[in-house]
C-alpha cells in the first residue's frame, strides 16, 4: 500500500471494520508512514475526547442545583412567542447544536438500535477465560496468542462497580 | 539450550535444594484432597524448564499447541511456542499479574493485566467450592516426562461423572498431566509435560520483555472481578436477567461490567469450582460478530439461537428484543441450551 490512507479507511480501521487483509495492510502502512500515523493518532485522540465529553455529560447535576433551576423555570414562565426567539439566542443555540452533533456522532456509532455495533466473539471467549483464573486447575498455560491479540484491538473499558461502603451493613441492627 | 542436556553436578545440587523428600502418598481409592492442596501451591514453589503440549478437542477436530516453558518461582514464566507454525516464535512472558505477548513477526508486544491472579480470597473460595462439589479419589500411579506421577480423579458428587484427572509429580506435586472430560466421557482438554527439569538456576534476565523496535499495545486489562453481584448488577444500568436453571453445584461466583465499543455489557461467571459458564448480556441491541467461526443454529425457547465452537468452548448467542445474550462455557451444548432457555428477568 503506497497511497496515503483515507479518513474512511482510518475510521474503519479504528473501529475494527476492515477485513483481516485490509487491517494488516493498514497496520503496516501506519507503521511506515509518518503522515498517516499522525492522522491515525489524531482520529484516536478525537474519539477519546468525544467519549470523555459524553461521559462527563452523563453526570447528574447536584440536587440543589436542579431544584434551583426548576424554581426559576416555574417562577418565570415565558410567553409562547418568546420561546422560539429564546432558542435562537447564540448562548442557547450553539450548545444545543453541539449537543445535537455529539448525539448524532454517538448515535451513529453506539446508540441507534438498528446501527448498534457488533461485538467480536473473541471478546466473550477471552473475557470468559480471564475470569476463570481464580478457578482451581484452570489451565493458565492455554492462553491463545491469537485470541489475545484480537481482544487487545477491541475497544474495551472496565466499569468500576458501585459497591456500597461496608459501613452500611456493619451498622445495621442485628 | 537442549532440554535433554544432563544437568551435571551443579544441577543435581540445585535439584537437591529445590526438591523435597518424597512423602507417603495415599493409596488407590483413598482421599486425594491433601494432594490437591499441595498441587495448587506447587507452581509458586518450584522452578523448572520444560516442554508442554496442550490439546483442545472439539466436536470433530482437535487443536494443539506445543511450547517450551521456563518458570522461575513464584510467578515468572516464559513460554516459547514451537507449534503450530502460525505461532512459531511467539512467546508469552508472565511476570506476576502482567503478561506480555511478544509477536516477532509484527514486532508487537501486547501487554495484558489480570488482577484476578492476585485474588487469593477468590481462589480459596473456589477451591472450597470444588471440594464441596467433587470427591478427590486416588487413581493408579503413572509416569509422565520420566517422572512418577500420582493421579487424582475429580468425581462430581451429583452425577458421579469423572470430570478431571490430575497427574502430579510424586515429589513436587506439580501438575504434569491433566485431562478434562466432557459429559459424554470423551477427553475435552489435555495438558501434558513432555519434558521437565527442575532447576533453581533460571536468571531473571530471561523474562525481560523486548523493547527495541517493538510497538507496545495495551491489551485488555482484567480487574479483579467483584463477588458483590448485587453491586455488579446495579452498575449494569438495566434490569439484568439470570438463569432459573443451573447444573447441580453451580453458583454465581464473580461478575463485572464492561463498556465494549460503548456498549455496557454485564458478565456473570457461574461455577461449581471446576467447571464454569459465563453469561453476558447487553440491552443496547449489540449482537455478537461470529463471522470468523462456523455458525450453527439451535432453539432457545421458541426463538432461534446461534452457536459456535472454539475447541471445547461453546458460545451460544440469542436475543430478546434489544436484549442480547451470550452464554460461554465448556458444558455440553444441551446443558447450555437448557440454561439459556431458563434465562429471564
Amino acid at each position: 500500500m503506497t497511497q496515503h490512507l483515507t479518513t474512511e479507511i482510518l475510521l474503519d480501521y479504528i473501529h475494527g471494520e476492515l477485513s483481516p487483509a485490509q487491517d494488516a495492510a493498514t497496520y503496516a502502512h501506519i507503521e511506515q508512514c509518518a503522515g498517516c500515523r499522525s492522522d491515525y493518532q489524531a482520529e484516536v485522540s478525537l474519539g477519546e475526547m468525544l467519549r470523555e465529553h459524553a461521559a462527563r455529560e452523563e453526570r447528574e447535576l447536584p440536587s440543589l442545583v436542579k431544584a434551583e433551576i426548576w424554581r426559576r423555570v416555574r417562577a418565570d414562565k415565558p410567553q409562547t412567542s418568546n420561546r422560539f426567539t429564546a432558542w435562537m439566542r447564540p448562548a442557547v443555540a450553539i450548545p444545543v447544536a453541539a449537543a445535537l452533533a455529539l448525539a448524532a456522532y454517538f448515535g451513529s456509532i453506539y446508540v441507534a438500535p438498528h446501527g448498534a455495533p457488533s461485538i467480536e466473539a473473541s471478546y466473550y471467549l477471552q473475557d470468559h477465560a480471564a475470569m476463570n483464573t481464580t478457578i482451581p486447575f484452570n489451565d493458565h498455560t492455554s492462553a491463545n496468542p491469537a485470541a489475545l491479540e484480537a481482544a487487545a484491538l477491541a475497544d474495551i473499558r472496565r466499569v468500576a462497580v458501585d459497591v456500597q461502603p461496608a459501613a452500611y451493613t456493619a451498622n445495621a441492627a442485628p | 539450550m537442549p532440554l535433554r542436556k544432563r544437568a551435571g553436578l551443579p544441577g543435581a545440587l540445585a535439584c537437591a535444594l529445590v526438591l523435597p523428600l518424597s512423602g507417603v502418598a495415599p493409596a488407590q481409592g483413598q482421599d486425594g484432597t491433601p494432594l490437591l492442596r499441595e498441587a495448587v501451591t506447587a507452581y509458586a514453589k518450584y522452578s523448572y524448564i520444560g516442554q508442554v503440549q496442550n490439546t483442545d478437542y472439539g466436536m470433530r477436530r482437535a487443536d494443539a499447541v506445543l511450547f517450551r516453558v521456563e518458570h522461575r518461582a513464584p510467578d515468572m514464566t516464559r513460554r516459547w511456542y514451537l507449534a503450530p507454525e502460525g505461532l512459531f516464535g511467539d512467546s508469552i512472558i508472565s511476570r506476576g499479574d502482567t503478561s506480555y505477548d511478544v509477536d516477532p513477526r509484527t514486532h508487537r508486544v501486547i501487554v495484558t493485566e489480570d488482577d484476578a491472579l492476585d485474588d487469593q480470597v477468590a481462589m480459596d473460595d473456589n477451591f472450597g467450592l470444588l471440594l464441596h462439589n467433587y470427591r478427590a479419589v486416588m487413581a493408579p500411579d503413572d509416569n509422565v516426562a520420566g517422572r512418577r506421577t500420582l493421579n487424582v480423579l475429580l468425581i462430581n458428587r451429583y452425577t458421579g461423572e469423572t470430570v478431571m484427572r490430575i497427574g502430579m509429580d510424586a515429589d513436587t506435586k506439580l501438575v504434569l498431566h491433566k485431562e478434562r472430560y466432557a459429559a459424554s466421557g470423551s477427553v475435552a482438554h489435555e495438558m501434558r509435560f513432555e519434558q521437565i527439569r527442575y532447576t533453581g538456576d533460571i536468571p531473571k534476565a530471561l523474562f525481560t520483555v523486548p523493547t527495541a523496535g517493538f510497538t507496545r499495545i495495551s491489551g485488555p486489562n482484567h480487574a479483579i472481578p467483584s463477588n458483590d453481584l448485587t453491586a455488579v448488577v446495579r452498575t449494569a444500568g438495566f434490569a439484568a436477567a439470570g438463569p432459573k436453571y443451573l447444573p447441580d453445584g453451580f453458583l454465581p461466583v464473580a461478575g463485572d461490567v464492561t463498556d465494549v465499543k460503548g456498549v455496557r455489557t454485564l458478565h456473570i461467571l457461574y461455577s461449581d469450582g471446576l467447571r464454569t459458564v459465563s453469561l453476558f448480556e447487553n440491552a443496547r441491541g449489540a449482537a455478537v460478530d461470529l463471522s470468523k467461526y462456523t455458525v450453527h443454529e439451535t432453539k432457545v425457547r421458541s426463538g432461534t439461537a446461534k452457536y459456535v465452537e472454539d475447541g471445547p468452548t461453546t458460545l451460544l448467542a440469542w436475543a430478546s428484543g434489544a436484549r442480547h445474550f451470550e452464554l460461554v462455557g465448556e458444558l455440553s451444548r444441551d446443558e447450555l441450551v437448557r440454561i439459556a432457555s431458563s434465562v429471564s428477568t
